[in-house]
Parts: structure tokens; sequence; C-alpha cells
């Protein structure tokens, strides 16, 4: 049985699309069968609402009078690149406020402009003879300026590590906050409701794909950063953080509700953001890895005392162990916490599945597939010579 | 038997007076110490308290007599329901396993009653939702 983008799409427009979330898909496979549930069900639905630290926003002020050729930016004191235009910037999620705090940062100025709160621009410049003004101090809101979209070069990853401590003292991660001696672990993938886990191969998400992104329809706009095909696998599915998707949309559209400003204590700010991807059911493979569930999608512990890259899984766990509430660990039972809302991914799911069954959300064919082969190569000490 | 908590407060003329061992022993009361502090100001206690109600009256006000300012304290921590995200963070730090995951509608429970003021949970949140109210 083959199905095509434009049959689905031809489906949403006349309003007898069957859409499912990836939860609500699992029961249907299970108790229907593979082949019957292939037949049924035109779109499976999946979101995820995490940390994503390689998150940012573009934006364009407008032009000042007398015009200013902005050299420096700060949005509420937190530093933005210019390298760009005139009036470009381009926001840092992680990038930290300039008074030595670490807990307000480019994520916080990204959600407080999606609330339509107005932000505080200062710029600096050196002044040319177009650009003659050399300073700048004004308020800015998303109803003031030209564009404002997120560019996230890193999202949605394809499985992550579990975090735990083996060492004595507490560790202020990017994984949260990880207690002493084994003291508990935390885990960041959606599982059976994460995008990539359910379309492990990219067989229907390439660039062009239109998605959910922070409440708004974007699109997957590349490959994203730390791309890796070269991972195992376990039910057809990778055992460690995989590919990627850089993606993008325009924050003008975007709620709170799903871009949300995060401080891990003693690390820094993130941004949350919250994506869905629709996954076409081309055939019965694409089901069967749409269908997969938490006990079938692994992810391997990893000892985060141990500060270097090549630490090597301590064990490798289900996601239904792992939202189960403990996982075991060397004999002992380890409180798990998951860094990312579940409860969120399921919204997401829901809400884009409402989106498509009301016709408002059309299923995209990507423009061009996803690199099938791609290592993670890591940065060594090198000469001139050697590189 | 019940079970209270309570914020003492002692001034720095009373911080050297064993007070609270003397209403433990006196009044055959179950104290758990949740939090303690001196400081130039004098000294601060958060207690769970277990007894029966008469003795724990008494027990009471025999601290109150002494000079010991007393607060019973239900509420220690605050969440800002807006900024949670039902991500679940606190659930692997809270000692007392004050939160819980809702395994139907996966938002996260917060059980006050269970809470023993450690404030743990307040750098562990990610988007920052959980406050502490004493101390």
């Amino acid at each position: 049985m083959k199905r095509t983008y434009e049959e689905i799409n031809e489906k949403i427009k006349k309003g007898d699309v069957v859409v499912m979330t990836a939860e609500e898909v699992i029961k249907v496979v299970e108790s229907q069968g593979l082949e019957s549930a292939t037949k049924e069900i035109d779109v499976v639905t999946t979101g995820t609402f995490g940390a994503m630290c390689s998150s940012g926003a573009f934006l364009n002020f407008g032009h000042a009078e007398p015009p200013i050729k902005m050299q420096r930016v700060w949005l509420n004191g937190v530093p933005a690149y210019t390298g760009l235009a005139a009036v470009d910037a381009y926001i840092g999620a992680t990038e930290l406020k300039e008074n030595g705090d670490l807990d307000y940062g480019g994520a916080h100025v990204i959600e407080e402009l999606i609330a339509g709160k107005p932000v505080h621009l200062r710029a600096t410049a050196y002044g040319t003879d177009c650009y003659p003004r050399r300073s700048i101090e004004t308020y800015i809101s998303l109803k003031t300026i030209n564009q404002a979209y997120l560019y996230n070069p890193r999202n949605a990853y394809q499985n992550y590590a579990v975090a735990t401590n083996s060492s004595d003292t507490t560790l202020f991660t990017y994984m949260g906050k990880l207690l002493p001696n084994y003291g508990n672990a935390t885990f960041s993938s959606a599982g059976q409701l994460s995008p990539l886990l359910k379309d492990p191969l990219c067989r229907t998400i390439g660039i062009g794909t239109r998605i959910f992104i922070g409440g708004a329809k974007g699109f997957v706009a590349w490959e994203g950063t730390q791309y890796n095909t070269t991972v195992p696998t376990k039910n057809g599915v990778p055992l460690r953080p995989g590919r990627t998707l850089a993606v993008i949309g325009d924050m003008k559209e975007m709620s709170t509700e799903f871009i949300r400003a995060l401080y891990f204590h003693r690390y820094g700010v993130s941004l949350a953001v919250g994506i869905g991807v629709p996954i076409p059911i081309l055939d019965q493979e694409v089901m069967k890895f749409a269908s997969l569930s938490d006990k079938d999608l692994f992810a391997p512990v990893l000892d985060y005392s141990l500060q270097s890259r090549n630490r090597k899984p301590l064990k490798e766990v289900s996601y239904a162990e792992l939202r189960s509430g403990s996982i075991e660990l060397f004999g002992k039972k380890v409180k798990t916490s998951s860094l990312s809302s579940y409860y969120k991914a399921r919204v997401i799911a829901e809400k884009l599945k409402k989106m498509i069954e009301e016709g408002e959300f059309l299923i995209s064919r990507p423009v061009q597939p996803l690199p099938e082969e791609r290592s993670f190569k890591p940065l060594d000490i090198r000469s001139k010579e050697e590189v | 038997m019940v079970k209270k908590k309570y914020l003492l407060s002692f001034t720095p003329a009373i911080v050297n007076e064993p007070l609270t061992y003397k209403m433990i022993k006196e009044y055959d009361l179950l104290v758990n110490i949740l939090r303690a502090e001196v400081s130039e100001r004098g000294g601060r206690l958060l207690i769970e308290v277990e007894g029966k109600p008469s003795q724990m009256n008494k027990g009471i006000s025999f601290l109150k007599d002494a000079g010991v300012e007393v607060r019973e304290l239900n509420e220690y921590v605050n969440r800002d329901e807006d900024r949670c995200t039902d991500c679940g963070a606190c659930l692997s730090i809270c000692p007392a396993d004050a939160f819980e995951m809702d395994k139907q509608t996966w938002k996260v429970l917060f059980k006050g009653d269970r809470c023993i003021a450690c404030g743990l949970c307040i750098d562990t949140c990610p988007p920052r939702a959980m406050k502490l109210r004493i101390w």
C-alpha cells in the first residue's frame, strides 16, 4: 500500500483526512495490526518541547533618523550579533546579559518579544558618510520591527543522552542538577512523541518540510548542525544522539505557550522550543516506525562527571523505563526526571492534528532529502599541515 | 496525633538557650528539624512537630512564653502555574516526593503538604516556576 503527498493533501482539502498523534497510533497498530492501520491513517503527528540551546532570532529594526550602521547592539542588556547589514541582528538564545548574571539572556529577550512586551534597544556605531549616527537608545516590540524570525541551527535532536553523576558532588549541567552518587538521572527526548524518533531515517522529513514551531507554521531549513547518521541503532532507531534539524519560523505568529526561556542553575540560559512534525504515512515502513512506542526506543545513560567526549554509556534504557519514574543502575533504584515536557509535546501533537484535520496545515514534500550519511567530527588540536 | 510545621524565630538574647529541647522533653513531642540558621539577627528554625494536639498547643505556648516568635507554616514553596511547563525536572530532586507526575495528563502535581521547605526545587526548575516563601 502506497500513498502520495498529493493524495493526502487532497484529503486534507476535502476534510476527510485521517490523522492521529504518534501516541494514539501506537494503540491502533497494536489492536488492528500494521497493514490495516497503514490503510486507515494518512498522517501521524509528533511533538516535542524541550531545551534547544542552538536557537536564536534574526531581527530587522528599521532605520533611524538620521540612520545608523549598528556596530554593537544590546537588547535588554543582552548583546546581539550585528556583523550583518546596518540594522539587522541575530540574538542567540544562550547569549548572556552583560552584567555578570547567568540567569538572563537571549532566550528571555526572545520570550519577551513573543509575549508582546517592549524590549530596550541600545546600539553604538562608528559613523559613516551614509550612516552618520553614532548611537541610539529606544524601545522595540514585535509590532515596531520589520522581520523577526527564529532561525535555529540545531533543534529536535533525534534521541539524546540520559545524564547521571557518579561523583560525590552535585553537578550543575545543561541536563539539570545531577545529584551525587547516581542520586538521579535526567533525560530530554519526548520518546514516542519525538519527531525524528518516529521517522528515524527521515524518509518524510527533509528541507522544506512544513512544521509547527513555537505556535507558528514554519519549515525545516536544512540539516541541523551535528547531524549524525553513524550511530548504532535498535529496532531501526538511533540509540545515540543522531540527526538534527535546522528550523525557521515567524516569531510574530508564535506564542509563549510554546517558546519559553530557561535557566539552568550554574550553567546558563537556554530556550525551550515546541516543535511538531507531521509524518505522512506513505507506506507500511513509515507506519512501522511511526508506531514504535516508548518500550521500543532506547537512550544511553552517560556519567556526566567524566568530562570527556569519549564517555561510554553505562547502559541503555528504554523511554518506558525512564518515564516510569526510575531506572536501575548497579542494582540501585535511581529516580528520573524529564527535562522536556511530555505534556506540552502532547499538546503540540494534538494541535497539529487538529490543524491538519481542519485544513489549515498542508503536508509538504521535502524539496530535498536530508543527508543519508553524515558523520559527527570531533575537534582535535592539529597543525596547519594536518588539516 | 497531629503533624504541623512551624517557623521559630529566636532573638539573639535567647539563641543560647536550649528551648526546643525543653519543649520536646516536657511535652513529649516528635520534632524533625527541616532547616536551621543562626545569624547576627538571631536564629531561625523550621521544624515539623508531631504529637497529641493538647501537648502540641502547650509546647507552642511554652516557646511563645519564652520569647520565641512562632509562625505556623502551611505553604513553603509556591509554584507559578504560568511559568511551569510540566517538564518534571523537579521530580528526581525533591527528597520529600512532593512532586508527582500524573501519568494520565502528564502534568506535574505539587503536593504542598509533603514539602519540607528544603528549597532544592528552586534552582532545579529551568523555567523558574518555583519560589520559596520563607527564609
